[in-house]
């Protein structure tokens, strides 16, 4: 609906340049790549609201997974990577995805909490039952580990904070993120055949964590 | 959740919102991420560059040691090779491959290839310019020039020539400068330091004679005779190629020429010793170091 200001500058022949209030909802634009919605982003900062709001969950939840438990912490964080998001804009390189591009800041965001905050990512749960059951029965083409169905969420989260952070960031991003493997070289900034392998070793490791807890058991 | 954070009374998105417009917030210039990318591209590409010079440097100084006639200047194999191995160069190749690996990791694009595709494709990259550059004789220019320009480098001219120019290890680097009365027996010779020394030619070869007379920088081979009078006795004769191309058939060709001279030389001291014998059995007074031929004595004879 136009205003009635708005009508007498059409019918004075002028286009009025519609602007968006701060309070103001932006009409959604869901038929908008994420691509599309960084070029207008370029030109007006409001459209970064529609990224904020595409990408806020996944990545409070990616955030957490990393290790970073505390819901403000991850407000800090999440905060910290959509700042640099809107500043490094003009760095996005479109050949790559736009969500590869956003988890990388959000990887790299997390390891620096981590360091700044000098503590390890630990005791948070990774995922919750119903990922870990479609974890357990993922059938990779690397895949040459047979977990036994019956673990439970709780061993396997244990067991996932064992293993290797290199490994658990990969298996995170695959099996939890659900990202495919040049996704996933495109966050952690590894070559494709380099994902392949640490998928591997990662889940023989993680087989070889969860053998062994239920050898103690 | 603590209730003085801001994030629990706006949602992330508004709190985002008014930080960009409180604090005028702007992306970075498309600029400064492209200037930034063209430095790292302009410092691989330097890299490259510095790695093919070491490459070229180090190619011509491996062609153009006289592997031929080692033992004329050194003592032995092992401490020929060690100062004959271009380790400075080699070591600034290495360096660079790693640059320049380094370099293109960090362009946008770079993680994608693996270290191993990276570092091989640096080090052929530098291999071809490398060779290319010494194919147009820029190794010895560069080597040279840097040995003008800095005191401190050692360009292998300046190695060859503190090599070759000791005397009192019988070695000489210069050239004919005139021919005596006796001109089959003694020449003038003026070394790179201009001193001027008499040359005793007798055990010289007709070709070795021949390369002397042409009047172009060569090396000596020989024995001291009178450092304070500059006598010199030569026994071998050899071309300066520090400034031209030398092929491996050449340098062959140089060896099989300095092991048949050694060979001479021994069967001439064989000759001489049966000589010493019959004079000793026939008259002891005779006996006299200067029978006995000067080049088989030598040091580099010897070994």
């Amino acid at each position: 609906m136009h205003s009635m200001r708005n009508r007498c500058f059409i019918l004075l022949g002028f286009v009025p340049v519609f602007r968006y209030p701060q309070d103001m909802k932006l009409a959604s634009p869901p038929d908008l790549n994420d691509e599309e919605i960084v070029a207008k982003t370029l030109v007006d900062k409001q459209f970064f609201g529609e990224i904020v709001d595409r990408y806020e969950a996944k990545l409070k939840r990616y955030v957490a997974r990393l290790g970073v438990r505390n819901p403000e912490d991850q407000l800090d964080v999440l905060q910290d990577v959509f700042l640099k998001v809107y500043k490094n804009l003009n760095a996005f390189d479109s050949s790559l995805q736009f969500s590869s591009w956003i988890y990388r800041i959000t990887h790299n965001e997390a390891i620096s909490w981590y360091r700044k905050k000098n503590v390890r990512p630990e005791g948070h749960l990774i995922a919750d039952s119903e990922e870990l059951i479609g974890f357990l029965s993922a059938k990779e083409d690397t895949q040459d580990q047979d977990f036994d169905k019956t673990v439970n969420a709780t061993e396997v989260n244990a067991a996932l904070l064992k293993i290797e952070a290199k490994y658990r960031e990969v298996i995170i991003l695959r099996f939890f993120e659900h990202k495919e493997y040049d996704e996933i070289s495109d966050i952690l900034k590894i070559p494709v055949g380099s994902v392949g392998t640490l998928l591997h070793r990662g889940k023989k490791q993680l087989a070889n964590e969860l053998n062994s807890e239920a050898i103690r058991m | 959740m603590n209730e003085n954070n801001p994030h629990n009374k706006k949602n992330l998105k508004d709190t985002l919102l008014s930080m960009i417009e409180a604090e005028n917030v702007r992306p970075r210039s498309r600029m400064f991420f492209r200037g930034r990318e063209c430095a790292i591209w302009a410092l691989w590409f330097a890299s490259v560059v510095v790695g093919a010079l070491a490459v070229a440097i180090s190619v011509f100084v491996v062609t153009h040691r006289q592997y031929g006639i080692y033992e004329a200047t050194h003592e032995n194999w092992f401490t020929f090779m060690v100062e004959v191995l271009p380790f400075i160069w080699v070591i600034v190749f290495g360096l660079m491959a790693f640059l320049a690996s380094y370099n293109i990791k960090h362009t946008k694009r770079g993680y994608r290839y693996s270290i191993v595709t990276v570092l091989a494709s640096s080090i052929v990259l530098s291999f071809a310019g490398g060779s290319a550059l010494q194919f147009f004789g820029l190794g010895y220019s560069i080597d040279a020039i840097l040995g003008d320009q800095m005191p401190m480098y050692m360009s292998q001219e300046k190695i060859e020539h503190q090599l070759w120019q000791q005397p009192a290890e019988g070695r000489l680097i210069g050239r004919q400068v005139a021919a005596t009365v006796a001109t089959s027996s003694v020449v003038v010779f003026q070394d790179t330091t201009g001193s001027r020394w008499r040359i005793e030619i007798q055990e010289l070869l007709p070709a070795d004679i021949q390369l002397l007379a042409s009047g172009e920088n060569v090396r000596l081979l020989g024995q001291t005779m009178n450092e304070q009078a500059r006598v010199f006795h030569a026994c071998g004769v050899f071309s300066w190629t520090m400034n031209r191309e030398v092929t491996m058939q050449q340098m062959s060709e140089q060896r099989e020429s300095f092991l048949g001279r050694v060979k001479e030389m021994a069967q001439r001291t064989e000759g001489s010793i049966a000589d010493l014998e019959k004079d000793l059995f026939a008259d002891a007074t005779r006996i006299d170091e200067k029978t006995m031929p000067v080049c088989a004595n030598i040091a580099a004879m010897r070994r």
